[in-house]
This record gives C-alpha cells, structure tokens and sequence, in this order.
C-alpha cells in the first residue's frame, strides 16, 4: 500500500478577540492507498477542520498537504465527499443529485444518466431514482449523498460523520453496505466520527487526536478480522484501549478548561458508552 | 370474521393517514365548501337592496353589477383600460426584478457587498413610496411612464429582501459540494443559488404583486393616468356607480385569476420538492 496523501505539519489557526487559537497543530501522517481511515478525537478538536483541509475546502495556516506528491491547496477532482447534513439539493431528484459532479464535470447527458443509475443500484435505491429528498428517510438519503461521492470515481472518499445524523438502526445496515462498497471499489475511505464503536467497527487504522489543540495523539491499527462485531472480546480490547486515550485528553480539557462537572462515560466505563463527546 | 378484519383494516388505515386526506369521501364539497360564504354574502347584499334597507344609489344591487361587468367585458374600451394597468403593473415588476434579483444575489453571497450596499437599500426602502408621485408626475408628466416607474420602485423592495434571505439560508454543505466536485462560478449560480431561491423569489414576486395593483391603481386615481383606476374614478365622479362596482369587481377577479394560474402554478412545482 502506498502513500496516497501525506500530511506533514498542517496547522490551522483562528484569529480571535482575544488571541489566536490553534485548532490543530503540527499534524503529520500518511493516508494509504485503498485503507479505511477514521479519525476520532473529543469535540472541538478540529476533526472536522482536518478533514476539510484534506478536502481542499479549507487552508492551513502552515504545513503542506499532498495528494499523489503534489500538494493540495483546492479540492482536488479525485478527492469526493460525504457530508453529514447529505447536503442533497432538495429541488434535484435522487438521480439528478447523483448525477450533479457529473454534470459539472461536463460528461454527456446520457453517459451521466447511466453512471448514476449504476450507482443507484450500489447503494440499493432502485426504484426510488425518480423521488426528490425530502420523500427519503434519512438514511436513504445518505446513500444518495455517498453515491453522488462515488460516481464521480474518486479515489479517496471523505465522510464526515456521515452515519451521525442516522437512526443507529439504519445505520447499522448502512455501514455494513459501506465497508462492502469499500471492499468492492477499493477506494480510500476517510471517516470522521465521534462514535468510538463506529471507528473500530470501519477502520483498518484509527486517528486518535487529542482536545484542543488537536494533535495526533496515536495512530491504531485495528487487527480485527471482517467482518467485525461489536461486543466480541478483542473488539472490546481496542474499544478499552482507544477510550483510555480519548478518556485522558477528556481529563485533560476538563481540568483545563475548569468545567467542573462529570461526564457519565467518564466515570463508568461500559460497552454501552460508545460517545465521548462533552 | 373476514369483514370484520376488512373493517379493522380500513380503519386503521383511516388512522394511518392524514387528516386531510380521510376526508376524501367528501372530496367534491370540501372543494365547493368555500363558495358558502360567497353567495351569502352576495344574497344579503341583493336583499338588503331590494328590500330599500340601501339605497340603490349608495350601493346597486350586485345583480345590476353583475350585468354591468358583462356589458363591460364585452366593451372594448374597458379591456383596454384593464390591459392599461396591467401592462404598466407587470412592465414595472420585470423591471424591478432584473434589478433585485442580481444585487440581491450579490448581497446575499458577499457579506461585505451586504454591508456596504443594504442599509442604503433599507433607507429608500422606508421611504414613503407614494410621496414620490408628485415628483414623478412633475418629472415624466401623469402617464404610463410615471406609473411605470412608481411601480418598478414599489416592487423592488420585496422582491429584493426576500431573494437576499434566500441566497442567505443557503446551507453552507451546498456550496462545499459544488467545490469538491469542482463546479465553476456560473454553474454554482445557475444550479444552486437560482433554484435555491427560486421558491424566495416566487413569494416575493407574490408580495410585489399584491402590493402593486394597489400602488398602480392609487396612480391612477391620485395623478388620473390613464388605466381601470382612473375610470373607478371617473364613474363615481359621473354618477354611474355600477360601473365603479363592476371595474372593482374586474380587477379582484383579474388580481385573483393570475394569483392562482401564475402563482398557483409556480408555488405547485416548487411543492414538490420543498
């Protein structure tokens, strides 16, 4: 495998009232060609804001980014991605939307219908090309959002919490689809979650950054077999020791921070405390 | 057993959908239901004339209106007058809106354009529109110029906030996906800030409309240009008061008409996908 992106010191700086604050800082790792990625870290510790820079959707202050030894400064045409809010054009059917980086890469009108129908039927929304959004469940339209990445054949794909704003039932099944659709296209995921379970379920290796400033804290590989299921001892092994490090920059940003209150996930460690945002 | 499970089905079903919809067994009258209080409306008025509780020389009797208005619709004269004032009407709306529209995208994309230009919009904005006449009349003298013009002024203003607030609300995931699929900055315009605010638009094409007739037809009245105001006037001032009911009359069935062929229309495509 090779290194498809490097991220070497990429820092990100706001300007604000009273000083500058780092969102992240000195950032460098390496993204493997056809890996699942997921980058996990407390709230607020510009998980979000890497991944647009990965994007090209946003600039760091210092540092350099390159996709394939150039280096990214605008998004790149093999770079797709999936967003939390689907961002699907309401006023645009579900095979219009699938079509859209398509159609503004110029490809021909009946060339971008059958690519989309293609990938209408990957993500198994056959008979509801035709529908507008807002007849679509939410995951449903997740998988429109996640076709409309694919069909413009990235070779990365980056999710930003896509599975978030999904009932955790359908988001079972669409997470399983998609870990088929990675084993099928062997494209490079990216995913940011919060949910630790989510990460260690998806991911070949995980990012763990830490609270603000976000830093990498360490770099998992998880070693599970697939396919993966939660609550088997070795997945709990990882779940333990992944949480141990996140539960440490928790502790951290709250004593420094001085928010004086207890997080439940902090106190008793269970299987069932799969979210670690404050 | 099997028509009670028939009946428990279709009950259930019944719950299941929505309210409007169980009602459609009397689909026919809920759609006639609002013609009840119109003719009663109308038959109170004819009976209070004809019983001399009204003069008819204070309000005819609609039955005589109703006459009057065919007469009229038959009359090329008064055609005219109508297609007069909705000529100048429309005239004045396009106007505005090749103005409001491009300068409210502007604004509603670039917050410094926003900043600059907007509060010099708002000011004219709370301007009182019809003290301008005068001055216009005094400018371009009382005719179709003048009422054009008060018109384009009057629907500028809703027609440009509505189509800023829409550019506005814009979620932000719009434009990062146009940029991560590498779209230009006329394809983002034409296949996401226009259709985006295009339900905006209609309802502040909508607002313009309304407000509009009233402006135009106050012309009319106020600085006599020529158009159906004018002649509402001229009828009351000539004693035939029918004709001034009738005029009334046309314009609410023509302000109603286009309400819901054009508007109706528009606001129909845009539900399906809003």
């Amino acid at each position: 495998m090779g290194r498809q992106m490097e991220l070497l010191n990429v820092t990100k700086v706001y300007p604000s009232q009273s000083a500058e604050t780092h969102a992240l800082k000195d950032i460098t790792f390496n993204i493997h060609e056809g890996e699942f990625l997921c980058i996990v870290g407390p709230t607020g510790c510009g998980k979000s804001t890497l991944l647009k820079i990965i994007a090209g959707l946003d600039q760091p202050t210092s540092g350099l980014i390159k996709f394939q030894g150039e280096a990214v400064t605008e998004p790149h045409p093999k770079i797709s991605m999936v967003f939390q809010s689907f961002a699907l054009f309401p006023w645009r059917t579900v095979l219009q939307n699938i079509e859209f980086g398509l159609e503004v890469q110029q490809v021909p009108k009946k060339e971008r219908k059958e690519i989309a129908m293609e990938f209408v039927e990957m993500v198994n929304l056959k008979g509801y090309e035709n529908c507008y959004p807002k007849h679509l469940s939410g995951g449903m339209k997740q998988r429109v959002g996640i076709a409309r990445a694919l069909a413009t054949d990235p070779e990365i794909i980056l999710m930003d919490e896509a599975f978030s704003a999904i009932d955790e039932f359908t988001a079972q099944t669409l997470r399983r689809e998609v870990t088929e659709i990675w084993a099928e296209t062997k494209k490079t995921f990216v995913l940011v979650t919060h949910n630790l379970e989510e990460a260690i379920e998806l991911a070949d290796r995980i990012l763990v950054l830490t609270s603000v400033p976000g830093r990498v804290k360490s770099l998992v590989s998880v070693t599970l077999k697939r396919p993966r299921r939660r609550g088997t001892s070795n997945f709990l092994k990882f779940h333990r020791q992944i949480f141990r490090l996140l539960r440490e920059e928790l502790e951290h940003s709250i004593g420094h921070h001085h928010l004086g209150f207890h997080h439940p996930t902090l106190l008793h460690h269970g299987q069932h405390s799969h979210y670690f945002s404050l | 057993m099997e028509l009670r499970k028939t009946l428990t089905g279709y009950f259930q079903f019944r719950r299941m959908i929505s309210p409007r919809m169980i009602s459609s067994p009397h689909k026919l009258l809920d759609k006639t239901l609002w013609i009840f209080p119109l003719a009663s409306f109308f038959v109170v008025w004819e009976t209070v004339v004809q019983l001399g509780i009204l003069s008819a020389n204070v309000t005819p009797p609609p039955s005589k209106v109703v006459i009057v208005l065919f007469h009229c619709v038959r009359d090329f004269t008064f055609l005219s007058r109508v297609l007069h004032s909705f000529i100048n009407l429309t005239t004045g709306i396009f106007i505005a809106l090749f103005i409001a529209a491009p300068l409210a995208i502007c604004t509603g994309l670039k917050n410094r354009v926003d900043l600059t230009l907007t509060p010099t919009v708002m000011l004219c904005g709370s301007l009182p529109d019809l003290a301008l006449l005068p001055l216009f009349v005094y400018w371009f003298g009382a005719g179709s110029v003048a009422a054009i013009l008060m018109a384009a002024i009057c629907a500028f203003f809703p027609i440009y906030f509505t189509i800023r607030e829409g550019v506005k609300e814009i979620p932000a995931d719009y434009f990062h996906v146009s940029m991560v699929f590498k779209a230009n900055k006329f394809d983002i315009l034409r296949k996401i800030v226009l259709p985006a605010t295009f339900p905006n638009a209609v309802t502040g094409l909508r607002l313009a409309f309304d407000f509009v007739w009233e402006v135009v037809l106050a012309i009319e009245i106020i600085a006599r240009v020529a158009g159906i105001g004018w002649l509402i006037n001229f009828s009351v001032e000539s004693g035939s008061i029918e004709l001034a009911f009738a005029s009334i009359m046309a314009i609410g069935v023509m302000a109603l008409t286009i309400d819901r062929l054009v508007f109706g229309t528009l606001e129909e495509r845009i539900r399906r996908w809003v």
